[in-house]
């Protein structure tokens, strides 16, 4: 479909493959602290991936992101613990499809609607969900709920490495080479010239959302799994939000690899702080001061830096279009 | 029935607290069309404002009010230019980037206020602390009655402001059509950071008023601005009009999940109400949204 070049594809297939190579090889070169902190790593490049699905590609702000996360991880903990006893394997897909089912209750009224009301719904679902589970027994209310320990750091890294590379796979074949990434695109820069063109507007962005939210609660079930304990602060918290929108607007809205690139980057710098400073509070503060920084002077992230003129250049003659189409269009 | 009457009493003055801010947060949409996700910060910052007056220089709670007004609507007068150059800037999608400088925003100062302060809750003192006021069958703390008559004059002003004078008259023009009121001469540019600081200037006034009447720490912004997206849902996007409705029914929801069913639900019955409302009503209950 793109008429690039095969030559000027090499040099990052052959990046790619050595950072895959790098990553399968991981556990062998490194103790067991630092694999938990490549594991993390991998866990916040594919979350930051997930929450970029719709935020970078449809152009929808989901402030409530964590919501699916704790989905997944609360739905494992529940069915692995006594009553059930489920197999891990088992309760991924049954966590995905409850995220599933929530993603569509919730996004099926509010996506139709302004970007606004869609980030207002969400992050007030987010909260919510903290508020419930606190308040059930089911749950194991404020006190959490506690997972069977399987202590196995390798195979937590892997299953992490899995996920973020099937994500990751799975954004590329969707967003980058399909027809389908093409109506997401053209809804996020026009949406009433997408609904013209004969998309199906509505449909779309409820798959995409979808697709965003079961992505996040396999990385949510395999984290719960991973830490054996979990409470509604640590799954549902808006911390975690916070963390996935910085990530995205760090690396690059809307750019496959931004995520990976904010997302390693910015979960490491928050390992360092923690082991050099051990304070969360002026973290949070920092992550603010990121989010404003980058919106005023960054705003394409960091892989806008590599991104070239030529493409620059583009992004902001169609910015420029869609301004003016708005303006003409705006009662 | 005593209990039931207390708690509609109840929430209807402190609905009158919330009306205050919601109804600027309204007209900051309507004229700069950016959601402030950081409508919580201001709030608590308001409070924080209030306890450290009292605390520090011995005055009176309310004292703090006039200060707060002009202290953070200087600090609005100065990030509304900001706000105003992102949301109109030649980037690809300047309404998200809009919403996520807001969302950056409110975790600055959600971030500074627990570095700074730490998670300890703050109580606003003034004169009318701990006395209440009997009305026939039910009894009132008279801080609510005080706050609420603080809200009335606030929003009655605001009102005054927005009908009765010139440069409300420019507001409204410009929340109404945006191209016709640039011909007409007016400086959206200008006006923008008039409006972002006054917004900014209420909103900590109403943060005054909610830690003298409950209290407040960094964390409860978000309750905050959970509030003022269920009032601007409600009511519709920029209708300041519906907002002082909305405002009224949400104190009044809020109180009456609070007395029968239990403090902790509350939140859930809101966002009930809100996705409801979502769903059957998009554009507000009074249809009156942008």
């Amino acid at each position: 479909m793109t008429t690039q070049p095969v030559k000027s594809r090499l040099p990052g297939l052959l990046l790619l493959a050595a950072v895959l190579v790098l990553l399968a090889l991981m556990p062998l070169m490194v103790n067991n602290y630092w694999l938990r902190i490549a594991t993390g790593a991998l866990m916040w490049a594919g979350l930051a991936c997930s929450w970029n699905i719709l935020g970078g590609y449809a152009g929808y702000i989901n402030f409530g992101h964590s919501a699916f996360f704790g989905l997944g991880a609360y739905v494992t903990a529940f069915l692995m613990n006594d009553p059930f006893g489920l197999p891990f394997l088992v309760t991924v897909p049954a966590g995905m499809l409850v995220t599933a089912v929530f993603a569509v209750i919730i996004g099926a009224p509010t996506l139709r609607l302004r970007g606004a009301y869609f980030a207002i719904a969400t992050w007030a679902f987010a909260e919510v969900l903290i508020q419930f589970a606190s308040a059930m027994d089911f749950t194991g209310g404020i006190g959490g709920i506690g997972l069977p320990p399987y202590l196995n750091e390798r195979f937590f890294y892997f299953a992490m490495l899995g996920a973020a590379a099937l994500t990751y796979l799975l954004t590329w074949l969707l967003f980058e080479r399909s027809r389908f990434g093409l109506k997401v695109k053209a809804l996020r820069d026009h949406e009433p010239a997408a609904e013209a063109m004969g998309i199906n507007t509505a449909l779309v962005k409820l798959q995409t959302f979808v697709l965003s939210a079961v992505t996040a609660s396999v990385f949510g079930a395999i984290f719960a799994y991973w830490v054996t304990f979990i409470n509604p602060k640590s799954v549902f918290g808006g911390d975690i939000t916070d963390q996935m929108v910085v990530m995205v607007l760090l690396g690059g809205l809307g750019s496959l690899w931004g995520p990976a690139i904010g997302g390693v980057a910015l979960f490491v710098v928050n390992r360092l702080m923690w082991m050099y400073w051990g304070d969360t509070a002026f973290y949070i503060a920092l992550l603010g001061a990121a989010i404003v920084l980058v919106v005023l002077f960054l705003p394409n992230g960091i892989a806008g830096l590599f991104s070239g003129r030529r493409s620059n250049a583009l992004e902001k003659a169609a910015g420029k279009l869609v301004g003016r189409v708005d303006e003409g269009e705006r009662p | 029935m005593d209990l039931f009457l207390q708690t509609l009493l109840n929430g209807l003055l402190i609905g009158g607290v919330i009306a205050t801010f919601t109804i600027a947060f309204q007209l900051t949409f309507g004229v700069l069309h950016v959601i402030d996700f950081a409508v919580g910060g201001w709030v608590v910052l308001g409070g924080y404002l209030g306890y450290y007056m009292a605390a520090g220089l011995g005055v009176d709670g309310f004292l703090a009010i006039p200060a707060a007004f002009f202290l953070f609507g200087a600090i609005g007068y100065l990030i509304g230019p900001i706000l105003y150059n992102v949301r109109n800037s030649r980037t690809a999608r300047p309404e998200l980037m809009a919403l996520a400088l807001t969302f950056g925003l409110f975790t600055l100062l959600r971030g500074g206020m627990l570095t700074a302060w730490g998670f300890n809750t703050r109580n606003v003192p003034t004169a009318l602390s701990g006395e209440s006021l009997a009305l026939g069958p039910v009894t009132v703390p008279m801080i609510r009655v005080a706050a609420a008559v603080f809200a009335i004059v606030i929003a009655g002003g605001l009102f005054l402001f927005l009908y009765r004078t010139r440069y409300g008259l420019a507001i409204r023009a410009t929340a109404e059509n945006r191209q016709n009121a640039a011909l007409m001469g007016v400086n959206i540019r200008r006006l923008s950071a008039n409006v972002y600081g006054l917004y900014a200037g209420i909103t900590a006034m109403a943060g005054v008023l909610m830690g003298a009447v409950y209290s407040v720490n960094p964390e409860i912004g978000l309750r905050y601005t959970l509030f003022a997206f269920f009032v601007a849902v409600l009511a519709g996007l920029g209708s300041v009009g519906g907002a002082l409705v909305a405002a009224l029914l949400l104190g009044v929801i809020e109180a009456y999940v609070s007395t029968y069913v239990g403090s902790s639900y509350s939140l859930l019955a809101i966002f009930a109400t809100l996705f409801l409302v979502l769903l059957i009503s998009p554009k507000g209950i009074l249809r009156r949204g942008l």
